[in-house]
């Protein structure tokens, strides 16, 4: 990669920069046109003689021509601007341009590290230099040769104009450059080195705060949070010292150079003036020369700034570069090559050795083979070097010395294409990818796009127009809207077939009912399954059939009913009866939004809430005014919880005194109205629910559907016959609510759920239902034995010629041998390494090697 | 019901006899309402016992295991509490109940009738001195029972 900045501009951008530095210098003669015209307006059109004037073979009277000259100034003026506009909009592209160019290729180049390099680079500190540490180079790209040329050109002008008035007076105008040009390089270099401290303090702390957030369960365990804090506000004052001295370093430049600039002057008037007595100069010429110096220091000005953003610029660039470039970084046909070579053969260690950089990660002068199609162990315990081993075989990382080859394929010599598609690799720190499980699943599927969306009009005109940028910024061309699932290497003929496959591997290892749970809990879009909606309709009238008819489900559920007030729902789900089609707006949200509150304001039922929620509270504070906070009593079963006490007696206060002044806040009211709406009555049986109430609720309920509910896109109304979207599919098929007076009623009910839904045959489609939960950043909201299986299917569901597992299902309980076993059945003729630390697990395994401190002890 | 009525049914219960109204009612207001069709079991004999139950009204019946299946050994009916061993010490239920007829029950579990009984030490001081009288009054049953048994 090009270590300097300007070597990185010109070779990516020469072209661009000379048409700049082209369009910059035909911009110059309109600028002096733009200069002159004024003075020959004044000068000859309104105080000159002798009219008319011939221009062009036409003859011009005076106001003609006045007209003519200022009708070329404003068109001029036109002119400049719009090519002053157009020169910054063009800088401005190449700049983003290359600045895109430069991040990706900083970003391929962290994917062509070797492994081990990651060992000494965190992410802390490779993450701003690619986002904010290279942002100051766009904005400086298109300046880099237009603006030394254009303003250096000006200063040789007027230095050479001054020169030519008086050779005393040019050396005295350029008697301050010498000094400056001495000086201010040497202050600013102690400034570049500052700011090389600078950035690399700001990664540290980047990478200070990245780790206390990963680490943050740690530093609480551990009652750390002040070493933390004390680590981070001493860097936070060294960032402080550093600019501290920049700027003042900074300052003493533009000091210095405004005060030479200023004591040209002096010698202008001292020699000048000596040189006008002494009859040797005019003074008109010394004027000209102090009015020329004037126009001098506007050049120089932006020459020195571009210096120092020069040497800025180019500090952060360097700064970020030099990380970018280790010497045994992968090449880069390695990532982009598609080529894909079979890799059918025996796998063979010849003699090879491999060092981690650390005790424990070393493998010496290992050779064994393993034939083609057979299954075998590698074991040994952790820094047995295993895992090395491992991944070796997979070519992830490279051996130090000796050869590995799969027939004759030398690992070292083929690319990710081959790599990453004939070796499924699941080691045993896995990584699930923030997004959904599908994603997650298909992942190893995902080499390349395939098959191309079809675009027309307006949308394909956007895809040209980002093909055409990433053409220009040697990005790649790769469509992300592309399907890029590669049914044929997973040996599916169809997306169904692919979800079949997974679900049979999904089954295989267990994870089928935690993604059917998953698959309940997820919501799914009608339209886009018309029949499964109907399948869950289906459901669930055979579900309120069943509930109707049988006496042990009776009673079990309340389901919603028009015209039926739900005792086991709270009152805002039996007032409403919808619910928002934005399944991110929860119904706690629903009574503030504009269309409901007019509703209820309208219906003075606002008023009506407010009092059942007085109640409420006064009756909460009465419950619980004696019960100490600590009792955990309050928290679980009131709905107030502790802090809020104070709160609500003050609100009831207020709410019992009429006259009190102030009275209730907005605010108060919606506290009240929002206890209102939390009652459950057949839980909370505190008498407030009135029969008269109950009706009250539900004519509300009519009136609500019919005036705010219906064509309005932002609410679903309950309705028995409908798939209602923003619901989850579970609580689309039961279509109400367990009692929560009858003991267990959730958990017999879910019990008759499945049953019927087993029935229906509606568990896949539940399950690739669940397919499409989202798992959480990183997983998080899967556990680790969830995401190992995950990973565990996505290479097995490559369907590659070589399987590597690496402390995968190493679990002695009779769940994990049955999985193993249902491994080798499933790899079966195919080559498959299964790395444990248990030789009793690996003497399950037909072949085996014993590892043990890098060399093989024992074979079998 | 409402809270109202239930404290009425607890204020008959003996265990709660000597307990102020606005305890009882945060009693009432914490535990669960359940009903029980004919035939439910609240309870079966040897699983773990977590809550107490109160009956508000209905009866259930008392069955134990014995070699020939289970037996009903007694009825409890309206305002008694049956399971409260089992929330005082952990022990598994010493019988199964049924319910014989509808009922309605107060369920309290084990871990916030604790709590109460933390919170507010004179309803301790209530179900140790039942209970204590219970004690007294089985020790006496018992020697009486012995004496029957040395006497006949």
């Amino acid at each position: 990669m090009e270590k300097s900045l300007f070597s990185f501009i010109w070779k990516y951008s020469a072209r661009q920069q000379i048409y700049i530095l082209l369009v910059t210098v035909l911009s110059y003669p309109v600028v002096y046109v733009l200069l002159e015209l004024p003075k020959l307006i004044v000068n000859d059109a309104v105080q000159g003689d002798n009219f008319p004037r011939n221009i062009l073979g036409f003859d011009f009277d005076q106001v003609p021509y006045l007209l003519l000259l200022c009708f070329t100034f404003l068109g001029l003026v036109v002119v400049s601007n719009g090519l002053k506009f157009y020169l910054n909009v063009f800088k401005g592209r190449l700049g983003e341009r290359m600045l895109r160019r430069l991040r990706f290729e900083l970003f391929q180049r962290v994917l062509r590290f070797r492994l081990p390099h990651f060992r000494k680079v965190s992410s802390g500190e490779i993450i701003p230099m690619i986002t904010s540490e290279v942002e100051d180079v766009g904005g400086f790209i298109g300046e880099a040769f237009a603006l030394p040329a254009y303003q250096g050109g000006m200063l040789v002008v007027q230095i050479g104009f001054i020169f030519m008035q008086d050779p005393l007076l040019g050396l005295a105008a350029i008697s301050s450059y010498p000094i400056q040009g001495y000086v201010i390089p040497y202050l600013q270099k102690r400034v570049v080195i500052l700011s090389r401290q600078r950035v690399r303090n700001i990664r540290v702390i980047a990478d200070k705060v990245g780790e206390s957030i990963t680490g943050v369960a740690e530093i609480h365990a551990n009652d750390a949070a002040a070493w933390h804090s004390a680590d981070i506000s001493d860097r936070l004052y060294e960032n402080f010292r550093i600019r501290y001295e920049i700027f003042n370093r900074k300052f003493l430049i533009k000091f210095l150079n405004n005060f030479m600039n200023q004591l040209t002057p002096f010698f202008f008037y001292l020699i000048g003036g000596y040189l006008v007595i002494e009859g040797n100069l005019s003074i008109g010429a010394l004027l000209a020369v102090i009015a020329a110096y004037k126009d001098l220091a506007g050049p120089w000005k932006e020459l020195l700034s571009y210096y120092q953003m020069t040497a800025d610029v180019s500090v952060k660039y360097q700064t970020v570069v030099e990380n970018f470039d280790p010497p045994d970084i992968h090449e880069l046909d390695r990532l982009t090559s598609d080529e894909k070579a079979e890799l059918s053969g025996d796998l063979k260690f010849d003699n090879v050795s491999f060092s981690g950089g650390a005790a424990g990660q070393e493998v010496m002068e290992i050779s064994l083979t393993v034939p083609a199609g057979t299954a075998c162990a590698i074991a040994g315990p952790d820094g047995s070097g295993r895992s090395e081993v491992l991944q070796l075989a997979a070519g992830l990382v490279s051996p130090s010395s000796g050869k590995i080859c799969i027939g004759e394929h030398d690992l070292d010599k083929l690319t990710d294409s081959t790599l990453g598609r004939e070796i499924a690799y699941v080691g045993g720190a896995v990584h699930v990818w923030t997004g959904t499980i599908r994603d997650n699943l298909y992942y190893g599927l995902r080499h390349r796009p395939l098959i191309l969306p079809e675009r027309e009009g307006e949308a394909l005109r956007l895809y040209k127009r980002r093909v055409s940028e990433a053409k220009e910024t040697r990005n790649p061309l790769y469509d992300l809207e592309a399907v890029w699932d590669d049914l044929e290497a997973a040996g599916a003929d169809s997306i169904h077939t692919l979800d079949e496959k997974a679900l049979e591997l999904l089954e295989a290892v267990g994870l089928d009912k935690d993604i059917y749970r998953l698959g309940l809990q997820s919501r799914f879009d009608p339209s886009m399954d018309d029949t499964f909606a109907g399948k869950i309709l289906n459901v669930r009238k055979n579900l309120a059939d069943r509930i109707l008819h049988e006496p042990a489900l009776e009673g079990l559920v309340e389901l919603w009913h028009p015209d039926r007030f739900n005792a086991s729902a709270n009152l805002a789900d039996n007032l409403f009866f919808a619910v928002p089609s934005d399944p991110e707006i929860t119904m706690d949200q629903v009574p503030e939004m504009e269309e409901v509150r007019a509703f209820l304001t309208e219906t003075g039922l606002d008023e009506k809430l407010r009092k059942v929620g007085l109640k409420i509270a006064e009756t909460m504070l009465e419950l619980f005014s004696n019960v100490s906070g600590d009792s955990g009593l309050l928290g679980a079963y009131s709905f107030i919880t502790q802090d809020e006490i104070p709160e609500f007696e003050r609100i009831v206060r207020i709410a019992k005194s009429e006259q009190q002044r102030p009275g209730l806040t907005d605010a108060d009211r919606s506290r009240l109205r929002g206890l209102a709406f939390k009652l459950v009555p057949a839980r909370h049986r505190l008498g407030i629910m009135t029969d008269e109430l109950r009706d009250e609720v539900i004519a509300a309920r009519k009136r609500f559907l019919e005036t705010v509910v219906k064509d309005n896109s932002a609410f679903v109304a309950f309705d028995p016959d409908v798939y209602l979207p923003p619901l989850t599919i579970e609580d689309n098929l039961l279509f109400g609510r367990a009692r929560v007076d009858r003991r267990d009623a959730r958990r017999r009910i879910d019990d008759v759920i499945r049953t019927i839904v087993e029935e229906t045959g509606l568990r896949r489609p539940i399950i690739y239902a669940g397919f499409g939960y989202h798992v959480g950043v990183s997983g998080s909201r899967l556990s680790a034995g969830q995401r190992r299986r995950i990973a565990l299917v996505r290479g097995l569901l490559k369907n590659a010629k070589i399987t590597i597992l690496d402390d995968i299902a190493t679990g002695t309980t009779e769940d994990d041998k049955a999985l193993r076993r249902g491994l080798q059945e499933i790899l079966s003729g195919k080559t498959f390494l299964f790395g444990t630390s248990n030789a009793d697990i690996a003497a399950e395994f037909d072949q085996r090697f014993i590892l043990d401190q890098g060399r093989i002890s024992d074979k079998g | 019901m409402t809270l109202e009525t239930e404290v009425e049914a607890l204020r008959k219960v003996p265990l709660f006899h000597g307990i102020d109204e606005t305890k009882l009612r945060l009693l009432a207001f914490i535990s669960d309402r359940t009903e029980y069709p004919a035939g439910e079991r609240l309870c079966s004999q040897g699983e773990e016992g977590d809550c107490a139950f109160i009956i508000l009204s209905g009866d259930a019946d008392v069955l134990v295991h014995t070699p020939e299946g289970e037996k009903k050994v007694a009825q409890v009916s309206e305002n008694s509490i049956v399971g409260e061993i089992a929330i005082l010490c952990d022990v598994p239920r010493t019988a199964t109940l049924v319910a014989a007829n509808n009922m309605d029950v107060l369920t309290v579990s084990k871990d916030d009738f604790l709590k109460l009984l933390k919170e507010f030490p004179d309803i301790s001081l209530e179900v140790m001195r039942t209970l204590a009288l219970r004690l007294e009054r089985t020790t006496r049953d018992l020697a009486d029972a012995r004496r029957g048994a040395a006497g006949g």
